[in-house]
C-alpha cells in the first residue's frame, strides 16, 4: 500500500513538472512584477525537486517507520524494517538516490563549467579593456554596440566602443545601471538552478520553458532597478531607446546562440514605453504566499508522520 | 606593488607595441620605471603563455611575441564571450541580444510611435 504522503508528493511533483510552470510562463502578470515572479520560479524549482525525491524516499523507506525522520533514524541505527521490504521499495530508493545525485551533480558541474568559462573570458578581456566613461565600467574596442557583465568575485562590466559611440550620455548611464543591477542582485545565481535543471532533464519541456522565462524576467528586473537610479526627464524612454539601438545595431557581432528571440526584446521595450500598473499589494502578497506555501507543503509532508 | 594582472597588461602592451619578437631583458628595460626583476618578467610571460596569449621562439635567449594583434585579441574575446560557440549561461548578463533587421525596424517604429504620443500629450 502506497502511503498517502508519497502519493500527495508525487501529485505535487507532477504538477510542478508540467502544468504549473506552463501556466506561470504564459501568465501576463510576471512582467508587472518580475521580482515576485522570480521568487515564484525559485519556489517551483526547489519544491519540484523536493517533492519528487521526497515521494520516492517516503515510499522506499515506508517499511522502516511511519515518518521520514523516523525511518531515516531507524536506517541510520541499523534497525530492521518493521514491515516487509519489497522490490518496489528498493526501486524507489534507488531512483531517489539517482535523481538526487543527478540534480545535485549537474548543479555542481554547471557551476564549475560556468566558473571556468568566466575565468577564461575575464583573462581574455582584462588584457584589452580600457577605462570607460563610467567609473566601474571598462571599454572594449569593438564596433558593435554591446554591453555585458561577467559576475564573480571581481565582476567585470564591459561596454564596447560601438555602444559608447551610438548612445548619448543618459542612454549609456541606463545601460550601465542595467548591468549593475544584474551584478548587484546576483542574477546569475537565480538562473543557475534552471540552467542545471535544463541540463539534468533535457526531456522535460517545462525545464526549457522555465529557463527561458527566468532569463527574460531577470532582464526585466534589471530594467526596473536601472529605472530607479536614472535621473533624466524620461528614464523609461531613455532605456527603451538604448535597448532598441543596441538590439538593432549588431553589425559585426557573430549572430550566435545569444541572438535573442525578438519577442523577448519587444516585451521589454513595450513594458518600458507603456508600463502596466504595478501588481496591487493584495495580488503581490498572494503570489508571495503561494511561493512560501509551495515550499512549505512538501517540507511538512516530508517531516510529519506519513498519512 | 602592482598586481600580476596589471603586470600582464603592461607586458602585453609592450609586446603589441614592439616591432617583432623581443627578449625578456628588453621587456625588463622597457618596464624600468616599475623596477621589475628579470624573474618577475619571466613569471608574467609564462603566465601569459599558459593562457595562450604569448608565444616564444627557440632563439637564445628566447624571444617573446603576442600570439595575436591587439585587434585580433579583442575580436577573439568578443567571439568567445558572445559568439556562436559562446556558453550562454556564462554570459547571462548581456544588455540585449541582436535581433534581425525586420524586428529592429519594428522596435524603432514602436519607439517612434511612443515619442509621437508623448508629443501629442505634451
Amino acid at each position: 500500500m502506497l502511503p498517502i504522503t508519497a502519493a500527495l508528493l508525487a501529485v505535487l511533483a507532477a504538477l510542478l513538472a508540467w502544468p504549473v510552470p506552463a501556466l506561470l510562463a504564459r501568465a501576463r502578470w510576471p512582467g508587472r512584477d518580475p521580482l515576485v515572479a522570480l521568487l515564484c520560479w525559485q519556489a517551483i524549482g526547489l519544491a519540484g525537486g523536493l517533492s519528487i525525491i521526497g515521494a520516492l524516499l517516503v515510499h522506499g523507506l515506508a517499511p522502516w517507520g511511519h515518518s521520514l525522520p523516523e525511518a531515516v533514524w531507524a536506517v541510520l541505527h541499523g534497525r530492521a524494517a518493521t514491515g516487509a521490504v519489497r522490490g518496489d521499495h528498493w526501486v524507489t530508493l534507488t531512483l531517489a538516490g539517482v535523481l538526487a545525485f543527478e540534480l545535485v551533480g549537474v548543479l555542481l558541474l554547471s557551476w564549475a563549467r560556468i566558473a571556468r568559462t568566466r575565468r577564461r573570458h575575464r583573462a581574455l578581456l582584462e588584457l584589452v579593456v580600457q577605462p570607460a566613461p563610467e567609473p566601474d565600467a571598462r571599454l572594449l574596442e569593438h564596433p558593435a554596440p554591446v554591453a555585458f557583465c561577467i559576475p564573480g568575485a571581481r565582476p567585470l562590466l564591459v561596454l564596447s566602443s560601438g555602444m559608447v559611440a551610438e548612445l548619448d550620455g543618459e542612454q549609456l548611464a541606463a545601460v550601465v545601471a542595467h548591468e549593475r543591477a544584474h551584478l548587484g542582485e546576483h542574477h546569475h545565481l537565480l538562473l543557475l538552478p534552471f540552467v542545471a535543471w535544463k541540463a539534468a532533464l533535457p526531456v522535460l519541456p517545462a525545464a526549457e520553458r522555465a529557463h527561458g522565462a527566468v532569463r527574460e524576467l531577470v532582464e526585466m528586473r534589471a530594467d526596473d532597478v536601472a529605472l530607479g537610479s536614472l535621473h533624466g526627464s524620461a528614464p523609461r524612454r531613455t532605456l527603451a531607446a538604448a535597448i532598441v539601438t543596441a538590439a538593432g545595431g549588431a553589425g559585426g557581432v557573430p549572430a550566435g546562440a545569444l541572438a535573442v528571440a525578438g519577442a523577448g526584446v519587444r516585451a521589454r521595450v513595450v513594458r518600458l514605453l507603456e508600463p502596466a500598473d504595478p501588481l496591487p499589494p493584495a495580488a503581490r502578497a498572494s503570489a508571495l504566499a503561494a511561493a512560501v506555501l509551495l515550499l512549505l507543503v512538501p517540507t511538512v509532508l516530508l517531516l510529519l508522520p506519513a498519512l | 606593488m602592482a598586481s600580476l594582472g596589471e603586470l600582464e597588461r603592461a607586458v602585453m602592451e609592450r609586446l603589441w607595441a614592439a616591432d617583432g619578437p623581443v627578449a625578456a631583458t628588453w621587456l625588463r628595460d622597457e618596464l624600468a620605471d616599475r623596477g621589475l626583476a628579470l624573474t618577475t618578467v619571466h613569471t608574467v610571460l609564462s603566465r601569459l603563455e599558459q593562457k595562450g596569449f604569448v608565444v616564444h621562439d627557440e632563439a637564445r635567449p628566447r624571444r617573446f611575441s603576442a600570439r595575436a594583434s591587439r585587434e585580433d585579441h579583442a575580436a577573439q574575446a568578443m567571439r568567445e564571450v558572445l559568439g556562436q560557440a559562446a556558453d550562454r549561461q556564462a554570459v547571462l548578463a548581456r544588455f540585449v541580444g541582436a535581433v534581425d533587421a525586420d524586428e529592429a525596424r519594428m522596435l524603432r517604429d514602436l519607439l517612434a510611435a511612443a515619442g509621437a504620443d508623448d508629443a501629442a500629450q505634451g
